[in-house]
């Protein structure tokens, strides 16, 4: 058996309030790029602090490379935490450089480049957008090869483009054996880039499963989502034939059915009132978040 | 996608080639120097206080006290203050997962910042000696003595780095902590000439500094000379640096 890029066994870090996460036990191997999806407070951060070597953990055990020791990890490791800190009076390119020499001088143009920055590289930082941030902070990480990235939040402020940038690169590197751990609520990035998935609930995780297997387990259903005013009960459409899940989100209501034939004109009919409730309506294919919805009966807004 | 990349770019990045890892205190040091309005104010402060003491014949014993209160202050609250601001904006939490020992990573945000205090103290200290004529080897002894003072001083300001969260609470602590070392080393009352005060004013820089201070202004400290006062610098010189390195580990472990 392989050893794996990274193992963490009943690994706990738990605040005073009882946040934070675990006991978490996972393997990740070459080639594997692992999301953790949770609502806000499920432990994601936490988590991802631990295992990029920022937190130590409380108990259990976390081996990065088959060895315990995050400093020797260090060199192997490309770590995004949600700050977008820079030596800001410097130019990108700078900012780069110092990362660059850290990690024994990699090459610091096709990074620039590839996250179009090349424009802008003498720069300095505090005439950078938030997203132009994003996507050096994105670079730094990614210098070097690194053999295990953890990324807190990458899309965080990523435009269309970045993010296909950020997709691909995830995509080319893991071909060359690079294993990344993702920590992010962005559904649509994760089916574009992740393997596996793990859903964390809180600070436990209650799911780890290839992502195929995972949609493959929503496949069938539909999602509709209702934005309404006050006075739409939950319990009503949860009665509704075919209705599997109901969760209230922000101004309204996400409902995940197994039926098809009928089932908007009973939800509808269950609303009642719709001129009067009912502000929006939309209905589509499932995905990684209706399968969250699915197996937690929690809605990944909250 | 850009196809090619600027002539300055792909120079500047050939430059940084192979070579020893870190340079952060350069890094920090161009950061600090970029700041061109904070860096006049920060050079331009301690010539507002020294400069009247200098020209107006004020009492030696309180001119060389204020002196000597203002290089400590500016050794522990520049790198304390912004060293807490740093981990505020997750730059500490950006270090921290590097592959930098912990130790280098508190003696270079160290250096960087005890160059800039060394450049303020310079400043005054220049300004001083054309204002005081004062003799070369007291002068030059003496600016050695704070610039010892201001290492000192910054691991001072590091140590309270890895208490605080803010700049506000690292103010008031490094208030709290700073008043009593002054004390303690006669800066308001002068040193007894025996007992456990006099011991512990042996142990901290600040008299020394206080006494050089006299002689630059022509007074008459009760101890001190320059072979002490460059005995002293160099004490207190490997001091700050070997705590600012032991102290990068708690620095960088606050905020895990």
């Amino acid at each position: 058996m392989p050893t794996p890029v990274l193992l963490a066994e009943a690994v706990s870090r738990r605040y005073r309030n009882g946040r934070g996460v675990g006991p978490v036990s996972l393997r990740v191997e070459g080639g594997e790029v692992l999301a953790l999806v949770g609502p806000n407070g499920s432990g994601k951060t936490t988590l991802v602090r631990c295992l990029g070597t920022r937190s130590p953990h409380q108990s259990g055990e976390l081996l990065w490379f088959g060895k315990p020791d995050p400093r020797r990890a260090r060199g192997r490791l490309g770590v995004v935490f949600d700050a977008t800190a820079h030596v800001d009076e410097l130019s990108g390119e700078e900012n780069l450089q110092f990362f660059a020499r850290v990690r024994g001088g990699a090459s610091t143009e096709p990074l620039l480049r590839d996250a179009e920055l090349t424009e802008v590289a003498g720069e300095p930082i505090s005439s950078y957008s938030y997203g132009m941030r994003r996507r050096l902070l994105l670079a730094e990480a990614l210098l070097g090869d690194p053999e295990l990235l953890i990324l807190d939040e990458p899309t965080l402020g990523l435009d269309v483009v970045g993010r296909r940038w950020l997709a691909d690169t995830l995509a080319e590197r893991r071909r060359r054996g690079l294993v990344a751990v993702v920590s992010t609520n962005d559904t649509e990035f994760v089916e574009a880039v992740a393997t596996r998935v793990g859903f964390l609930i809180d600070g436990l995780l209650v799911q780890d499963a290839p992502l195929h297997q995972l949609l493959a387990s929503v496949g069938g259903l539909r999602e509709i989502h209702l934005s309404c005013r006050a006075g739409v009960d939950a319990d009503l459409l949860r009665r509704v034939a075919g209705v599997e899940r109901v969760a209230e989100v922000e101004g309204g209501f996400t409902v995940l059915a197994t039926r098809r034939d009928g089932l908007l004109a009973d939800v509808l009919a269950c609303i009642g009132e719709l001129d009067r409730k009912l502000v929006d309506l939309s209905v589509r294919e499932p995905g990684l978040a209706d399968c969250f919805l699915r197996l937690t009966g929690r809605s990944l807004d909250g | 996608m850009a196809e090619r990349l600027p002539a300055a770019v792909a120079q500047s990045a050939r430059r940084a080639g192979p070579g020893l890892p870190g340079g952060l205190w350069r890094l920090e040091l161009r950061a600090a120097l970029a700041r061109r309005r904070a860096l006049a104010i920060k050079l331009l402060f301690p010539l507002v206080l020294a400069l009247p003491l200098a020209l107006t014949g004020a009492p030696q014993f309180f001119a060389a006290m204020l002196l000597t209160v203002l290089i400590a202050m500016v050794g522990t609250v520049g790198t304390g203050v912004s060293l807490t601001r740093s981990r505020g904006a997750g730059w500490l939490d950006r270090l921290a997962v590097l592959p930098l020992a912990p130790w280098r990573v508190g003696l270079e945000v160290f250096l960087a910042s005890w160059l800039l205090d060394c450049l303020q103290a310079t400043l005054m200290i220049l300004v001083l000696e054309l204002a005081q004529r004062a003799d070369p080897l007291t002068v030059v002894s003496t600016w050695l003595l704070a610039l010892g003072t201001l290492a000192f001083s910054g691991a001072l300001g590091l140590a309270v780095a890895t208490l605080t969260d803010n700049a506000g609470e690292a103010m008031l602590l490094l208030a709290v902590v700073l008043a009593p070392m002054l004390f303690l080393s006669g800066l308001f009352t002068g040193v007894p000439a025996v007992g456990p005060r006099y011991w512990v004013a042996q142990l901290l820089p600040f008299s020394y500094l206080q006494n050089g201070f006299q002689l630059v202004l022509h007074g008459n400290p009760p101890d001190g000379a320059p072979g002490q006062f460059l005995w002293a610098a160099g004490v207190f010189l490997l001091v700050g640096g070997a705590a600012a390195a032991a102290l990068g580990r708690p620095l960088l472990a606050r905020g895990a």
